[in-house]
């Protein structure tokens, strides 16, 4: 029997929606997997708690390491011991709308994150991929469809620092030769979503109020338009670009668009409600600069990773519903969804 | 008349550079109120040295609260932001620093002024020093403010974001600008840059102090301007009632190689290839292709180029020629 070396992964923002499904698939995958979480009083690792085992039992193939984007040296040291094959950088200050109340930290951690982990590869020699979590929120206010040549224009703190994030990790594909590339990933959900983000602030609701927990839902602007995908279906495609011989940039999107009242509408009707009769009009909830329309071009990505979504708005919206539905009835214990496979 | 630019509060960063220091002498010629920020105590008493109606403050770009209370003491109705590193080699060398004074230094100094004109409710005007360098290897020539930015380098992706986020705090009311500022020089201009390196030793070797220039590349086309005429655009872009980017620039290209000959034969030396080297060890890594800018729009703010390429070379080599006769006769 010949031992194939196993292969080692290296992820920022483990905790969130995306690290978590992310670690979930290489764990599947046979990969260790090393995750960098910021120390906090409070415990901030539910999304991952499911798939951590005592680093004393034998098998444990997770670990977690205290750090942060932005502690450059510490990166360093991190990626000196680890040694990586692959590195996901999917940390950041992630909300749009914080991201005016906070644009230096969003800067500093969206932003110049990447910079620092690109430059602790660098510097150390280290043979690895890189993965950025580029976003959609990059093209602000350029009509859609957008696709890997449109140009950008973002609108919010949010978008220009990923915007920065991208065009460094282009610089060192191109000016070092590294194996560096950028995931455009269009908005992408699950019931793991955060719970300020509009999906699942929309389903978390329909579920309280069909339970009789609360009675209105006060929302923002409700025409924008959005391209929702399934978040595990996401993290796939992230895993297929580094797997792929030459590294470039890709769209990562469904290609359907909805507004958010379409949402509203699907899910309150998943429950058998009418949302016309819950939900209140709330200004705070407006940016004070409304991207209109986002919706991807994924061709590239479907011609040469051959991803495809699978799961589209309307079955997202109603699958969150559900889970929402059973996370309150068991609400006071643990509770994680499992990954839908269609 | 410009009724809100009559008496203005002026804070510029990066006084003591090339830009600055040409700024700061308009300004304080127009009797404004001007405070001068370094990032050393000796930069400060240069400044004071220079301009003695000129406050100076020490603090830098990277420190937030350094940032929150200058705007908090001055007070400011315009802030002119040309400070940070403006080597594109040494960006490479130093992306981070390079990311956090020239990327986010422009986030603290934005968000610093929108609180004050928040708590004031008196608009303060911002200048960003914006450059050519965030369109790096777009296809389109010559260069609008629509153009799609592509920067190839740290320093052009820092640019860039400071770039954006101007049009981000723009788009929230703030009456912020960006000046899109091609090469421009002056006899001011350190050596370190090409058009200051070929004035200085063209004029060494006309004396018989030198008898060889070593280049890089002579073949890159850039758009050359003088740099008092880019400080007026600065103040022409700023002094608008409405913000918004401009790019700053004379709309015609030249290259190295016309650089170097246009010197030396206003020092009546033809064979100027006999004393000019190639050093292919500077070619740099990446650099823009052919960077030139239409300043039609800023045109429509009236502002006009007062020297040309020719003018602006024999303006650079009489400079130096003078100031080495003066060192020669001091010596």
């Amino acid at each position: 029997m010949t031992e194939t070396k196993l292969k080692r992964a290296f992820v920022t923002g483990i905790t969130g929606q995306d690290g978590s499904y992310l670690a979930e698939l290489l764990l599947s995958k046979g990969y260790e997997v090393h995750g960098l979480i910021r120390r906090a009083s409070t415990f901030n690792t539910a999304r991952i708690d499911h798939l951590y085992h005592d680093p004393h039992e034998s098998g444990a193939r997770m670990f977690l390491h205290y750090g942060d984007l932005s502690d450059g040296s510490r990166l360093v040291t991190l990626l000196e011991s680890i040694r990586p094959d692959e590195v996901y950088n999917l940390g950041a200050q992630s909300h749009v709308r914080v991201s005016f109340d906070e644009p230096e930290y969003t800067a500093d951690s969206t932003g110049l994150g990447s910079i620092r982990l690109l430059e602790a590869i660098r510097m150390i020699g280290l043979e690895c991929r890189y993965y950025q979590a580029s976003s959609s929120e990059m093209f602000g206010a350029t009509p859609p469809p957008q696709n890997e040549d449109t140009a950008f224009y973002p609108r919010s703190p949010y978008g220009a620092a990923k915007l920065y994030s991208y065009w460094v990790t282009r610089n060192y594909r191109e000016g070092y030769g590294m194996f560096a590339v950028n995931g455009i990933l269009f908005n992408h959900e699950s019931p793991r979503r955060g719970e300020t983000f509009v999906t699942r602030k929309i389903t978390r609701a329909v579920a309280r109020i069909k339970a009789g927990q609360q009675s209105e839902l006060f929302m923002g602007n409700l025409d924008s338009v959005r391209d929702w995908g399934y978040a595990p279906e996401y993290v796939e495609a992230m895993w297929r670009m580094l797997q792929h011989d030459t590294p470039t940039d890709y769209v990562v999107a469904t290609g359907t668009n909805y507004t958010v009242k379409d949402f509203l509408q699907i899910a309150f009707e998943h429950a058998g409600l009418d949302w016309e009769k819950y939900v209140k009009f709330d200004e705070r909830y407006l940016r004070p600069t409304e991207v209109d329309a986002l919706v991807g071009d994924a061709s590239r990505a479907q011609e040469q990773l051959g991803w495809t979504p699978k799961v589209l708005t309307p079955q997202l919206a109603r699958l969150m519903v559900d889970a929402d539905v059973e996370a309150l009835s068991v609400s006071g214990s643990p509770w994680i969804d499992t990954v839908y496979v269609p | 008349m410009r009724a809100d630019n009559d008496s203005q509060t002026i804070l510029v960063t990066g006084a003591n550079g090339q830009d600055g220091a040409y700024l700061v002498e308009r300004l304080v010629g127009e009797n404004h109120e001007v405070h001068g920020l370094c990032h050393s105590e000796d930069g400060a008493v240069r400044l004071r040295e220079a301009f003695p109606d000129v406050t100076a403050h020490v603090s830098d770009l990277a420190d937030t609260a350094g940032m929150i209370g200058i705007i908090a003491e001055v007070q400011p109705t315009h802030i002119y932001n040309l400070a940070g590193n403006t080597s594109v080699e040494r960006s490479w060398q130093f992306p981070t620093e390079t990311a956090d004074v020239l990327g986010v230094g422009p986030v603290r100094l934005l968000e610093a002024a929108w609180k004050l004109q928040e708590k004031s409710s008196r608009r303060v005007k911002f200048l960003q020093a914006s450059s050519a360098e965030i369109f790096g290897d777009t296809l389109e020539v010559p260069q609008r403010e629509t153009t799609p930015r592509v920067p190839v380098t740290p320093y052009g992706a820092a640019k860039s974001f400071a770039h954006e986020m101007v049009g981000v705090y723009r788009s929230r009311g703030m009456l912020a600008s960006s000046a899109i500022l091609y090469n421009h020089e002056s006899p001011r201009r350190p050596e370190s840059f090409v058009a200051r390196k070929i004035s200085r030793e063209a004029a060494k070797i006309s004396l018989g102090l030198s008898d060889n220039l070593t280049l890089g590349n002579i073949d890159v086309y850039r758009d050359w301007g003088f740099a008092p005429d880019y400080v007026n655009a600065m103040i022409t872009i700023l002094d608008a009632n409405e913000a918004g980017d401009y790019i700053v620039a004379t709309g015609h290209a030249h290259s190295v190689r016309q650089f170097v000959q246009t010197a030396f034969a206003y020092l009546g030396i033809e064979d100027w290839e006999r004393h000019v080297t190639i050093d292919r060890a500077l070619y740099r890594p990446a650099d823009p292709k052919q960077l030139v800018g239409d300043p039609a729009k800023l045109r429509g703010l009236g502002w006009r180029p007062s020297v040309d390429f020719e003018e602006l070379v024999h303006i650079m080599v009489e400079a130096d020629l003078a100031s080495l006769r003066e060192q020669a006769s001091i010596s």
